[in-house]
């Protein structure tokens, strides 16, 4: 079980992660991107969904694998409607002109939040790796369109596998200066694989 | 008689007499087991997470895995005067939330393992598995009602089936 000396640590390179995605996000969308404060906290595997909103919202996630040195998984998970209003961002800036969304291909859309889902992972992944002084692959990303309690199923079936409380690295991103009443905010969750959170203790000097 | 609804969460099991509705919301990778007894208006639920506990201490929710929640939720039955030939299930969930091109992680197909022990277990016991909705890439939310021992699916995007 992991102390709030530790949680603060890991908090705090949570913090580098995501200064380091809201810049890459902010040059992929020429957009002022907010950050929050990143949380870091331990919630029970039952009750997830229930923590971090209504179970049944529908959600566009993207998950990555890491591998090398610090090993991890993660996850951009967004609100669907904030998830295609993102999309519809990108497409503007990659084609110089607005494309409602509705009217794109699904496999179109799905790989420009992919593309939207790598670049702030990987970013995140990287300010950490060059913390750690270690090396990193990154997998090609998955995407899901689902309900919120359906997409933790992942997070809570692995720490599953160890007990019954997962480690939770959640930090929000809001995309700023959208025409009045539009939104987009997104969630990095990043899911440690056990040796690999020792590993970042101990260069933390919190172990 | 009116049923009451009752919402099981994650690794929650149950065993209630009729009349009454057992719902989960949301299943992923994770097993929504209904067993019933038609002649005795038992019906049970139990809302599954992982393949077995092996490897795990003991005092975790037998509902979590399909190795310790068959067979307590069938014991329960029994108790409660279901008659074991007379008990049929009905299984839904274990999706694929996630696919990555190339090798993916072992723990991204974990639902596919939940069915495959999920049966497996349902199969030892003698238990005939009446229907079956699992697999795929979406999100399930189920609902079984005694009224007529009919499982309710939902999945986004492709609308509502009873099996």
């Amino acid at each position: 079980m992991l102390n709030d000396k530790q949680l603060d640590a890991i908090k705090e390179v949570a913090n580098i992660g995501t200064g380091n995605a809201a810049t890459a996000l902010s040059g992929l969308l020429s957009s002022m991107i907010h950050m929050d404060v990143p949380e870091t906290e331990l919630v029970s595997i039952y009750e997830l969904a229930e923590h971090y909103g209504d179970p049944l919202q529908t959600v566009g996630a993207v998950f990555v694998r890491s591998t090398g040195g610090f090993q991890c998984s993660l996850i951009f998970i967004q609100p669907e409607d904030d998830a295609g209003l993102m999309v519809e961002l990108l497409l503007k800036q990659q084609f110089g002109t607005y494309i409602p969304i509705n009217e794109v291909p699904q496999d179109l859309t799905d790989s420009a939040l992919a593309e939207v889902g790598n670049i702030v992972l990987s970013s995140f992944l990287n300010s950490i790796n060059m913390l750690l002084g270690t090396q990193h692959q990154i997998s090609v990303p998955g995407v899901a369109h689902d309900m919120l309690s359906s997409v933790l199923d992942v997070v809570a079936s692995i720490y599953g596998q160890m007990g019954e409380t997962a480690l939770m690295v959640n930090t929000e991103l809001k995309v700023d200066g959208l025409s009045e009443g539009k939104k987009i905010s997104g969630h990095i969750i990043m899911i440690p694989d056990p040796d690999s959170l020792g590993l970042l203790l101990r260069k933390l000097k919190v172990i | 008689m009116a049923e009451n609804s009752i919402v099981l969460g994650m690794a929650d099991l149950m065993v209630v007499n009729a009349p009454v509705k057992l719902v989960t919301l949301g299943l992923g990778s994770c097993i929504g087991l209904v067993v019933y007894d038609t002649f005795a208006k038992i019906a049970g639920m139990a809302h599954i997470m992982l393949p077995d506990s092996r490897g795990l201490h003991g005092s975790e929710k037998v509902g979590k895995f399909a190795d310790t929640a068959v067979p307590a939720i069938i014991e329960e039955m029994l108790r409660k005067g279901a008659s074991r030939p007379r008990i049929k299930a009905k299984i839904a969930g274990g999706a694929q939330m996630f696919s990555l091109p190339g090798a993916s992680p072992e723990f991204l197909t974990v639902g596919a393992k939940n069915v495959n022990e999920t049966r497996k277990r349902l199969q030892r016991l003698g238990i005939a598995i009446i229907a079956s909705d699992t697999g795929g890439n979406k999100g399930r939310t189920i609902e079984f009602s005694t009224s007529n021992w009919m499982l309710k699916v939902k999945t986004l995007g492709k609308g509502i089936s009873e099996i």
